[in-house]
């Protein structure tokens, strides 16, 4: 059932029918400055199905197109790292195929982010092995940094590096101890599509602040606190400064005009995987999958409160009828119902949830608390949390973190109030957001990613640390002590290669 | 004529009477795994001067098996025995920074409570929301906090803070004067004196004004005032009969200009 619909269904439908779909025969990598014609309709396939883009209001000519148009000095644009066959992210797939055609030619590789460290030999894949073997952007924060309004941060912790393997922490340039003391994490590049959902606010406050919803300082007007995942930013625009001078390498700021048009292009663009390759389309047999439903649907609502219930777009799936059943091959119909029951265990498998920053402390919730996948992941259509989602699973503190040789690692040593789970003293791979607030209590909290287009843009979590679905899966199980059973495993992995 | 706004006192009815003692200690917490559902487990903890154990899952605020509570309540023995102790409601439960041994009980067949949504729970903005209607009356509100604490606690404390921001946005221009308390005569519970220091009562004050400007209520109509000592909540409504909790507190007058 949806509840509320922005768009009607038919109109939309008929604009993607007269635009003719483009099953995507060119090269899958989008170079900048290409020129092509991004249509309304766009699939590619990966290695479980096929992946839809849909362009509300499309086509779209992307010659001169600031996000497709490389500005800087490293001939990157936004899409480099923004690939559509990988629903709008990037995959090691890709990643790995541009290295096999280029080298460090290619923009990608570009020695600034696209390197484990810019001092290194940049023409040695040794050099690009964070982002050739575990998919990772540098990502280097001044430390310490500004708050939202420009202002100094005063940490209450002070951060070692431990050890690193990328080099960059401790080089004299780049380093904690440089001249610009600067701290390098490696993420995984976020998704720049279906931000209807990552911009809406469904509730004015943040429990996990006790406060209202951030304020933007330069609208004034509050904001949904789901962007980058260490929150450094408060909006798209500000996203795009931040990305213009750190991963594209301008000179100078993007231009008024070229913000809103990258902004046009990012709210317009939806992206979902549409067919699976054992159980056809997403969206057959009244089920409501695929990228579709997204753009036709309501933003922000809570799946509990108001929305359809998270990933009840599988529902008809559940309850189909003998002889529906009947009329199915075999794999189709085991895919389906292994869907329906992936969905119902995400929303009602409960687990206890302990010593969880964002969770457990500092709201209330109880530490330990009983509750499911849906508890954060809350958001219908989208399974992003529906306020402001810094959360810290344990991805990149110890002792939770998987073994990471290849990462660097942090001590943080509260110098205020111990932490509330981990005292006074962390090791961790990525501060998260405690690098925006400055807050001992906020290490390794990392804002909740949506869950669509899964299957184009492995590996997952913000360190890469999950290299497929089943290793997601497999990760909550041990952090959580869930005892999922192989079935529960293999329904929520046929869940996720279906959103 | 001005009229008074105090939020309804009639909605939230407790079990306590007029005649039950109110129990206060200082505990550790034991959680019980009732595993039925979602928020489904039970907070037991055990009055160290009697040996009772309490069942004190009804608070707004649960507890961390890592550390001492403060609980504030009332036994309500007619509430059943859904945990395997005597249940307390109304009760509160503030957390310390009083470490405890963590210990978890399986169901041994208690079946907890089913979970369903408390009533004081913030609407969200997607939901249509009743406006006060002219001539604005004044308003009074009183925002109730954990002992110790800043912090606007999930489903109790911004229920309140809500209806007070929404108040103030809805009959704009109006003064809003902000008086934060804090509970400063010390009191010795369980063997432990507690106290808070008087400077709560300014930074919860703070928390309120901050929220109520990143809200959109202009700063300049935003007043914060000295508590007069002695002085009753605005709204008895938040603190459910009880009366140790009842400094803990952030009063707020809202008055239409």
């Amino acid at each position: 059932m949806i509840k509320t619909v922005t768009l009607p269904l038919a109109a939309a439908l008929l604009a993607i029918a007269v635009a003719a779909p483009q099953a995507a025969q060119e090269d899958p990598w989008w170079d900048p400055d290409e020129g092509r014609t991004f249509p309304a309709q766009l699939e590619y396939a990966n290695a479980n199905g096929t992946l839809r883009l849909l362009l509300e209001d499309g086509p779209m000519e992307t010659e001169g197109h600031p996000f497709f148009t490389s500005k800087g000095p490293d001939g990157r644009a936004c899409v480099t790292c923004h690939q559509p066959a990988d629903a709008m992210s990037l995959s090691i797939e890709s990643i790995q195929r541009q290295w096999e055609r280029r080298g460090a030619k290619d923009p990608l590789f570009a020695a600034s982010d696209g390197s484990n460290c810019p001092s290194l030999p940049q023409g040695e894949r040794a050099s690009h092995s964070l982002l050739l073997d575990h998919g990772l952007i540098r990502i280097a924060r001044p430390w310490p940094g500004k708050d939202y309004e420009g202002k100094p941060l005063k940490p209450d912790f002070t951060i070692e590096v431990v050890r690193d393997p990328s080099t960059c922490n401790l080089d004299k340039r780049y380093g904690l101890n440089s001249d610009e003391p600067h701290i390098s994490v490696f993420r995984r590049p976020r998704p720049v599509a279906n931000f209807k959902y990552i911009e809406a606010m469904g509730f004015a406050y943040d429990p996990k602040a006790g406060m209202p919803l951030t304020v933007d300082p330069e609208t004034g007007k509050p904001v949904s606190g789901n962007l980058m995942a260490d929150g450094r930013v408060l909006s798209l625009t500000a996203q795009m400064r931040d990305a213009a001078s750190a991963h594209l390498g301008f000179l100078d700021e993007l231009d008024a005009k070229d913000m809103e048009r990258i902004l046009d292009f990012e709210r317009r663009i939806y992206v979902a995987q549409q067919r699976d390759a054992k159980g056809g389309d997403v969206d057959a047999a009244g089920a409501l999958g695929g990228p579709m439903t997204l753009m036709t649907s309501r933003a922000g609502l809570l799946g509990s409160d108001g929305g359809m219930p998270v990933w009840a777009e599988f529902e008809a799936w559940e309850k189909m009828s003998d002889a529906e059943k009947a009329k199915l091959p075999k794999d189709v119909l085991e895919f389906r119902e292994s869907v329906a029951r992936g969905a119902r265990a995400f929303r009602e498998k409960t687990f206890l949830i302990s010593d969880t920053s964002g969770i457990n402390t500092p709201i209330g919730f109880g530490n330990p608390v009983r509750n499911s996948c849906v508890f954060c992941h809350n958001m219908s259509h989208m399974g992003m949390d529906v306020a402001p989602g810094q959360v810290d699973l344990g991805t990149t503190n110890m002792p939770f973190a998987d073994p990471a040789p290849h990462l660097p690692l942090f001590r943080i040593t509260c110098t205020g109030k111990p932490h509330p789970h981990y005292g006074r003293t962390i090791l961790t791979h990525d501060p998260g957001y405690a690098l925006t607030t400055g807050r001992c209590s906020d290490v390794g909290r990392i804002t909740l990613q949506t869950m669509r287009g899964l299957s184009a843009r492995a590996p997952y979590f913000s360190n890469g640390s999950a290299k497929d679905l089943r290793a997601v899966v497999d990760y909550y199980d041990r952090r959580y002590t869930i005892g999922y059973t192989e079935q529960e495993k293999t329904d929520l992995v046929n869940l996720m290669r279906a959103l | 004529m001005l009229r008074a706004i105090i939020l309804g006192a009639s909605a939230f009815a407790t079990t306590a009477t007029a005649t039950a003692q109110e129990i206060n200690f200082i505990a550790c917490p034991v959680y019980r795994d009732t595993n039925n559902g979602r928020k489904s487990g039970c907070w037991l903890t055990s009055d160290p001067a009697s040996g009772t154990r309490y069942d004190v899952t009804a608070a707004p605020t649960k507890a961390d098996w890592n550390k001492a509570i403060l609980v504030e309540g009332f036994a309500a023995p007619d509430e059943g025995n859904p945990c395997g102790a005597t249940v307390m409601q109304p009760v509160r439960v503030s957390i310390l920074e009083l470490p405890c041994t963590r210990h978890m009980l399986p169901a041994e067949g208690y079946e907890g409570r089913r979970f369903s949504l408390p009533t004081r729970n913030v609407r969200p903005l997607y939901e249509d929301r009743k406006r006060p209607e002219k001539p604005y009356a004044k308003g009074r509100f009183t925002i109730p906090f954990d002992f110790d604490k800043t912090f606007i606690t999930y489903q109790i404390s911004d229920y309140y803070l809500d209806a007070t921001i929404n108040y103030a946005l809805d009959i704009q221009p109006a003064l809003v004067e902000i008086t934060g308390h804090a509970q400063t005569t010390p009191r010795t519970i369980s063997g432990e004196t507690i106290t808070e220091p008087a400077e709560i009562a300014q930074e919860r004050a703070d928390v309120v004004r901050r929220a109520l400007i990143m809200r959109g209520v202009p700063e300049k109509n935003i007043r914060i005032t000295a508590a007069r000592p002695g002085a009753a909540p605005y709204v008895m409504e938040p603190f459910d009969g009880l009366k140790s909790p009842l400094e803990r507190r952030v009063d707020i007058r809202i008055t239409p200009q």
